[in-house]
């Protein structure tokens, strides 16, 4: 019998059809004193937002409730539900249980279950049912289904008809009051018709029936104003409508814009043979080609269709493609490019600017006429006497040699001892002396090449230099050559106390600058060679000094630093401007021989020409080498300039300055000229221009002299 | 078109063939030209021996197919075509070679004897076979042009010019094989370039760094010139005595504003100079006047007259070999420009004895026979330089490094 019985909660009626079971519900521990527990949720009811009075009346009770959970109050709350039944309540003793709302599972161990109001326990009912007197009780007691457990004392109780209909009304979501109704009619206090009595009794005011005296002067202010013409009457209303002409300023004879761009929509192909319902037999396809047409891609199809044979005309079937055909059109139709392509119509031609041909720009260096050999290492240096007949060339083996420039044969060689930095030939062309960087000290060197006369009496104007009565304090010491030196072409040693990295003779011949590789002030200092005496001009450095330069005609001194370019007056001992280079770090510095333009090459490949009278800014900035630019240097006489770089090339440029000062200098490159092999990542190192000819001469790392014509 | 009728004709009566027009391949060259003239040589004469053969067409030579080179020329090939036949020159082979320790400056060959000048302070001078038979040295510096004034079976006259601004007049006696310097003529104020000695052999003029030109003459006296400042160079003195008597230039001609790199007597009266400031100068030796400037647009090197055509042919610092007529009036007039050296040409002569030969040095260490009538391409190439070449003169090809 036990297999055969069904769930009790199943077998008894009337349950809900999704609803909680209440013998489950009532079962489990909602910590609810009342019974009817399963309310935890108070719906509130329909229409309780206009229903608030009778809402009122049956909330009374949930809210009771509500309460009961908030605080444990029970007296007065019992007192305040009048709407409970008297029979809820239990008749004989109040076993109410004080433990509160706690999980009754912690009174599992213990034989009681709480605390009654007086302090007592209450103990647990004696409950020893198994499970076949569980089943039993189930069978036979016939309110079984309507006993419930308290949970907090553990008594059954047997739910009244009442409490059993009230369950399921709120189950059912009804109103706990049989006799509520939520739906009666509702009555308005006042109506929307105008009706014939008044809603008051109240007399009317005197004010409502005798004129208002703030209207009338009003009135009067208005009447007044209207008759002085303060206020003008309005004017009619104009109910002509305007037209706006949109086309009154359009040309009739112009092609309008629309019309300019007119696009054809694309036209269809027109049908062919292999369309005709009875093409000629060249047109259908044999098994072979279907088979193809078949495997083909859609996309790859010549034809999309299969060309077919009919008897007539009346034999042709519906076109299955003709909706699939139409919205392809319409694609065409709506894919179609409506805007023309904008091409901006100008010559690249027009963009460069008019710059001369180089051809006639003649003359200029155009290929390498001789090399001169001899040098073991890279040549840092050149100098050429101011005849042009002679070069030297100052090189890392250690030595200085002297060329002749038309046949590239060497005609002296000279060891020094040191890494050559720096070599300058007196540009005096009654003096022959060359000037020669070589570790700390600058050596002046008599190389006894050209006119006896002439190095006769350079010897002659040296050795008459007579020692002043008292010394004077130098910031170099001028030492004459031993015998030895001296059979070598040495004339005099100036001992610097840092290593010199140039050296560069004013354009009369007798003072030189030198240039010391130091942070101080002493980095540039200036010598006089018949006094052999030397100064320092600066007091403070500005940098690091790359390189200087005297001016060839006026009292002037550049001195380039890393960044700047500063031109010195050396009659009034003061600075006059100061050249902003744009380059990283200026390598080296050239003067046109009118004196107004000086060139810049830096190490970040940049050519820089200022023209001094127009500003301290660059006039071009030249960016035709590859890598650092080495030397740069000016011709004598004609428009020439050449750069040297560590890509192994001279450029050659021509630089026409013009006398009239409105006209701006005109600067061409005319010739890459090649030929150095690069060396240690190291180019050309030095270029140089031929006094008289348009030649240029360039060293390399690759320890040639090439001559270019 | 596959035939041609043809008429040759020679200067040379010794291959003269029949003046009849002939019908030749309109495709043959000059191999086939030549084995043609050759035939018909053979058929005339038993004894011919096989000569190659030149040809000439309106007086420019034959180089490639006879159709192609008369589509080049404009030369109508319905009419008979007139073509010239000479000998073919044959390539000159180096037969000597003389091996200097220095560079050789300068070079002069006579019948007998070459005379160079070296970058080690000497001139030398060879026998034809290239034995060294004098050595002359009294220079302080490089020589730089050396040029003979005389020769006789007894004793010769040389000149040696050098960078020590000093043209040394030398005699040489050929019996004793001693030299002796004569004269020490001293004005220039730079390296003396070039002397050139007149067709009589009496006066001599030099070209110098200095700018200037001056004669000079070449006759050996006993007295000494005198020298103005020879009271203050004590040292240059005793040098002086050391070489021979100081001798003064006769006249000196300025006009150049560079340096001058060659000078010539054209004739007994008239001097050409080359200089660095791209102009020839034509002078009138008697009284040291202009007659002349050429103007060219590049630094002249070297240049040479013949008096069998009379021109002038000049080299430059660029590629090219340019002919001049130093008669025309303008002095601008370029006749002909022969290109194919690739570096500067350092140096030119005419032939002594051919009307068209010329031949050039050039830095690009080639020797080339130049022929006028083909301007496009010289005759040969003499490529047995090993390094620049930097002076050339004719009776053999004495040039070398």
């Amino acid at each position: 019998s036990l297999l055969q019985a069904e769930p009790p909660q199943l077998s008894q009626p009337p349950l809900p059809a999704e609803g909680l079971q209440p013998s489950q519900h009532l079962r489990d521990p909602p910590g609810l004193p009342h019974p009817i527990v399963p309310l935890s949720r108070p719906v509130p009811p329909p229409g309780a937002a206009w229903q608030w009075g009778s809402a009122a009346h049956s909330w009374g009770l949930l809210r009771c409730w509500v309460g009961k959970w908030g605080d444990r109050r029970v007296h007065q709350f019992e007192k305040m539900s009048p709407a409970l039944p008297s029979h809820l309540v239990p008749p004989l003793q109040d076993i109410r249980n004080t433990v509160g709302n706690i999980p009754m599972e912690w009174y599992q161990d213990f034989p009681h279950i709480g605390y009654n109001l007086d302090g007592k326990k209450i103990y647990k009912p004696i409950r020893n049912k198994d499970e076949l007197d569980m089943f039993l009780e189930k069978m036979e007691n016939p309110d079984y289904w309507r006993t419930v457990q308290d949970k907090m004392t553990g008594a059954d109780i047997k739910l009244t008809d009442e409490q059993v209909d009230l369950v399921h009304r709120l189950q059912r979501g009804q109103f706990g009051d049989v006799h509520f109704d939520p739906y009666e009619p509702a009555v308005d206090f006042f109506t929307h018709e105008v009706m014939i009595h008044p809603v008051t009794n109240r007399p009317a005011d005197k004010r409502s029936f005798i004129p208002s005296l703030i209207e009338k002067e009003k009135v009067s202010k208005l009447v007044h104003a209207i008759k002085m013409g303060w206020i003008k009457p309005r004017k009619p209303k104009d109910d002509t409508p305007t037209y706006y002409d949109l086309w009154a300023h359009e040309d009739p004879n112009s092609i309008l814009g629309r019309h300019k761009m007119h696009v054809p929509a694309p036209k269809m192909k027109l049908p062919g043979h292999e369309e005709s319902y009875n093409p000629p037999p060249e047109y259908l396809l044999s098994e072979e080609e279907k088979l193809a047409w078949e495997q083909q891609e859609p996309a790859e199809r010549k034809l999309n269709f299969v060309p077919q044979q009919f008897r007539c005309l009346r034999a042709v079937p519906a076109y299955s493609r003709f909706i699939h055909e139409r919205f392809e059109r319409c694609l065409d139709l709506y894919l179609c490019p409506r805007q023309r392509k904008m091409r901006v119509n100008v010559d690249p031609e027009d963009l460069i600017p008019k710059l001369p041909k180089p051809r006639d720009l003649q003359p200029f260096p155009t290929t390498q006429a001789l090399v001169y050999r001899g040098h073991t290492s890279l040549v840092r240096c050149l100098s050429i006497s101011p005849s042009g007949q002679w070069l030297v060339s100052g090189s890392d083996d250690c030595t200085v040699r002297f060329w002749e420039v038309c046949t590239a044969r060497c005609m002296k060689t000279l060891p020094v001892g040191g890494v050559v930095k720096s070599v300058a030939w007196n540009p005096n062309p009654t003096i022959c002396l060359v000037a020669i960087c070589v570790e700390q000290s600058v050596l002046l060197v008599n190389p006894c090449l050209g006119d006896k006369l002439l190095y006769g009496a350079t010897d002659q104007v040296l050795e008459s230099y007579v020692p002043p009565e008292e010394e004077r304090v130098q910031p170099v010491q001028w030492v004459t050559a031993t015998p030895e030196e001296h059979s070598k072409g040495i004339r005099l040693v100036v001992q610097h106390s840092k290593a010199v990295k140039q050296v560069t003779w004013h354009g009369k011949g007798d003072y030189f600058a030198s240039v010391v590789a130091d942070n101080s002030n002493m980095q540039v200092l200036i010598h006089q060679t018949s006094k052999r005496w030397s100064q320092n001009p600066f007091r403070k450095s500005k940098g690091l000094v790359q390189c200087v330069l005297f001016h060839p005609i006026r009292p002037y001194f550049f001195v380039a630093t890393q960044r700047y370019v500063r031109v010195y007056n050396l009659l009034k001992q003061e600075l006059t401007k100061k050249l902003m280079s744009n380059c990283k770090w200026v390598s080296s510095m050239a003067i046109h021989p009118g004196g107004d333009n000086i060139i810049c090459g830096s190490y970040d490949s940049k050519l820089a020409w200022f023209d001094l009278d127009l500003s301290t800014r660059p006039y071009q900035l030249l960016r035709h080498h590859k890598k650092a630019l080495r030397s740069v240097a000016f011709h004598k006489h004609y428009p020439l300039f050449a750069s040297g770089s560590d890509d192994g090339t001279v450029i050659v440029c021509h630089g026409m300055v013009y006398n009239d000062l409105l006209q701006n200098p005109l600067l061409v490159p005319v010739k890459v000229l090649k030929g150095h092999a690069i060396t240690l990542d190291l180019g050309v190192l030095d270029v140089l221009f031929h006094p008289t000819q348009p030649w240029v001469f360039s060293s390399g790392a690759d320890g040639t002299i090439r001559l270019y014509t | 078109m596959a035939q041609l009728t043809a008429r040759f004709r020679t200067e040379n009566r010794r291959y003269a063939v029949e003046d009849v027009p002939f019908s030749v391949p309109a495709a043959s060259e000059t191999t086939d030209l030549s084995r043609l003239i050759n035939k018909l040589l053979a058929a005339a004469d038993a004894d011919h021996k096989y000569v190659e053969f030149d040809f000439l067409i309106n007086g420019q030579f034959l180089r490639m197919p006879l159709v192609t080179h008369m589509e080049t020329e404009n030369i109508s090939t319905e009419e008979v075509v007139e073509i010239e036949y000479v000998e073919k020159y044959m390539a000159p082979q180096p037969e000597e070679c003389i091996f200097h320790d220095d560079w050789i400056s300068s070079v002069q060959a006579t019948e007998e004897w070459i005379l160079t000048g070296c970058y080690d302070q000497t001139a030398r001078i060879w026998s034809l076979e290239g034995k060294s038979i004098m050595t002359v040295a009294g220079h302080t510096e490089v020589v730089k042009d050396v040029a003979w004034v005389k020769q006789d079976s007894l004793s010769c006259l040389l000149l040696s010019a050098s960078m020590d601004q000093t043209i040394l007049l030398w005699e040489w006696n050929v019996e004793k094989n001693k030299v002796k310097a004569l004269h020490c003529c001293r004005g220039h104020a730079g390296s003396v370039d070039s002397v050139a000695v007149d067709c009589t052999g009496t006066k001599f003029c030099s070209g110098s760094w200095d700018k200037m030109l001056k004669i000079w003459s070449a006759v050996p006296t006993d007295e000494e010139d005198e020298m103005e400042e020879a009271a203050n160079r004590p040292r240059k003195k005793q040098k002086t005595e050391q070489l021979g008597l100081t001798r003064t230039p006769l006249a000196t001609l300025s006009g150049h504003t560079e340096a001058v790199s060659s000078v010539l007597w054209s004739d007994a009266e008239e001097i050409c100079s080359a200089s660095w400031d791209h102009t020839i100068k034509l002078w009138d030796a008697e009284t040291g006047d202009l007659k002349s400037t050429l103007t060219g647009n590049k630094v002249f090197n070297s240049v040479s007259y013949s008096p069998l055509c009379r021109r002038l042919a000049s080299g430059s610092t660029d590629r090219h070999i340019r002919l001049w007529d130093p008669r025309s009036k303008d002095g601008s007039l370029v006749l002909l420009s022969l290109t194919s050296h690739t570096g500067w040409v350092t140096s030119v002569k005419w032939s002594p004895t051919h009307e068209h030969q010329l031949i050039s040095g050039s830095l690009d260490n080639i020797v080339k026979l130049w022929d006028t009538r083909s301007c496009k391409a010289p005759l040969y190439d003499l490529a047995a330089h090993e390094d620049k070449v930097l002076c050339v003169d004719w009776t053999e090809a004495g040039v070398r490094i």
